[in-house]
């Protein structure tokens, strides 16, 4: 049995229009310690699916089912990275990540949880600036504070909503690497789910992409399989071939909805 | 960065520029002051001195404050027990009102079903003069000061009852679900989402609050009489001194500008900034 399992998942919302479908027949099964991303355009239920497996939403029908058991709602077992960020504006980043780890990590003394604390803080080398307030750092130091955050509560999942979106192409890349350092430093042993639009970061990230087809009603239009060995690296992994290879299958999959409706308005003009 | 700290002149200019802005800053304010003064002598001229000119009524302001705390018995004391009354007063009604309306108010903000049930209530409520409820407090409690008090107490809860609501009613979805996602206690929440999130928009009500207290009290005093600043005012009238009336509006207009810096500067205290 895997590790984590979607299975046949439909998500509806009651709208004032009626039932509006965000996602359904997706199918999708994870395990343990793998990198997944899942890309497709805006509005094609990535987060949706997300949020599923992060408990804040519930399928309409079908089920997530995380090591044998369904998915009932939030839990300390499955940490976020959320878009914005969502640090508190009015705690320290000390304190942010403290809090945390105070509310989901059960079974340990104070101490231990300061303790858990510091050395998330330290992993991202944010420790001189503990006593700062989130509207005093930059963009991507306030997302290593989420990403330490996530990873302080030492959950087995990880879940990241489009979690370098907002960020400047070199703070990303790094970030890149940060991310990957932290899921080795926890001995590749967590299993990390991302939301995406950026092919690239994809490709370079995980083990499999699910490309998604577009919304509403959106399903799983393919899932691609990366080889690419570990530990990566920026200069190395993005010049083998077949990260060049997979790079241009995502772009064709992603990039060929927009050619195809600009044919048929073509043809519309024509035929009036 | 370094500009400021290493180089003298560029010091020394912000200095002085800071200097000069609060020089042009008091000179407006005393250009309001002196169009006021101007304006009411010209009145008090008009008027051929019913109403009392800025000079005649400094000679009794001066006399006002030269003795504020002599004590010739009940009907006689001076301005500053008057306030002194006053003030006890409006913090009694003003500590009593927010004790109901911070907690009805985050009732209200964090609960749909509060919401519904109480809106209603509120807005019908929050639109009566004050001096509409001053018989029901006298039947109440069968005393006028106590229900000068009551007064202070149903008029000042509506302005923070109302913030605070609308303060935990619009806390952000992203600060929800961190709480979610970790497992955040009822009491974390609290202490750590709902109270910070909402405290800048409970202090602003709280401001609007006392502003409306202190409003109220003169009328309350007014008609309750015995002691207050109200009370000063109408028994100054009584004995026909117009001078006095003036010295008491202006005493009190200070008060109430320095009770609202007070609160002005807690709010700027407690918000944070994003």
């Amino acid at each position: 049995m895997s590790y984590l399992k979607i299975e046949n998942m439909e998500i509806a919302f009651n709208s004032v229009k009626g039932k509006f479908v965000a996602v359904k027949d997706i199918n999708l099964e994870v395990e343990k310690g793998q990198i997944i991303s899942i890309i497709g355009h805006s509005g094609c239920g990535k987060s949706t699916i997300m949020n599923a497996i992060g408990g804040m939403v519930f399928p309409s029908k079908g089920n997530v089912v995380l090591k044998g058991k369904e998915i009932k709602g939030p839990g300390p077992d499955r940490g976020i990275v959320f878009q914005n960020y969502s640090l508190l504006p009015w705690l320290t980043v000390y304190q942010n990540i403290f809090q945390a780890v105070d509310a989901a990590v059960k079974n340990q003394s104070k101490e231990e949880k300061h303790g858990l604390s510091e050395k998330y803080l330290k992993m991202v080398n944010l420790w001189e600036h503990r006593e700062k307030y989130p509207k005093q750092i930059s963009g991507g130091m306030k997302q290593r504070v989420a990403i330490a955050r996530a990873f302080a509560i030492d959950p087995e999942v990880l879940l990241l909503d489009e979690p370098f979106g907002a960020l400047d192409a070199l703070t990303k890349a790094s970030l890149h690497i940060e991310l990957l350092k932290l899921w080795n430093l926890t001995h590749r042993s967590k299993t990390i789910i991302m939301v995406t639009h950026d092919i690239e970061e994809a490709v370079f990230l995980s083990d499999r992409i699910v490309v998604m087809n577009n919304g509403p009603a959106a399903t799983i239009r393919e899932i691609e399989e990366v080889h690419l060995p570990r530990p990566r690296n920026k200069k190395d992994t993005v010049n083998l071939p077949e990260y060049k290879i997979i790079r241009e299958r995502l772009l064709s999959l992603l990039v060929e909805k927009v050619a195809l409706d600009e044919g048929e308005f073509y043809k519309e003009e024509q035929a009036a | 960065m370094s500009g400021g700290n290493t180089s003298a002149p560029s010091g020394l200019i912000t200095t002085l520029e800071k200097i000069v802005s609060v020089i042009v800053g008091i000179s407006y304010n005393v250009l309001g002051f002196v169009a006021l003064l101007v304006a009411w002598y010209f009145v008090s001229l008009i008027t051929k001195g019913e109403l009392p000119g800025p000079l005649a009524t400094s000679v009794i302001f001066l006399e006002l404050i030269s003795d504020p705390f002599y004590d010739y018995g009940p009907n006689d004391k001076g301005i500053a027990l008057q306030l002194l009354s006053s003030l006890i007063r409006v913090f009694t009604g003003f500590l009593l009102g927010s004790l109901i309306a911070i907690p009805v108010g985050l009732l209200m903000g964090a609960n749909a079903f509060c919401r519904k049930v109480f809106y209603p209530v509120v807005q019908i409520l929050k639109p009566v003069s004050p001096l509409a409820w001053f018989p029901i407090g006298l039947v109440a409690f069968q005393s006028a000061s106590d229900a000068t008090i009551f007064i202070i107490v149903i008029t000042s809860l509506w302005p923070t009852l109302i913030n605070t609501a609308f303060g935990v009613a619009s806390i952000p979805d992203d600060h929800k679900n961190v709480s979610k996602a970790f497992g955040f206690s009822k009491w974390k929440y609290l202490s750590k989402v709902l109270i910070p999130y909402s405290l800048p928009h409970i202090i602003t009500g709280l401001r609007l609050s006392i502003g409306v207290a202190w409003l109220v009290i003169v009328a309350g005093e007014m008609l309750s009489g015995g002691m207050g600043i109200g009370f000063f005012v109408w028994d100054s009238w009584n004995s026909l001194s117009l001078e006095k009336v003036i010295s008491a509006i202006l005493i009190i207009g200070l008060v109430g500008l320095l009770l609202d810096r007070v609160f002005a500067f807690v709010e700027k205290k407690v918000t944070y900034s994003i």
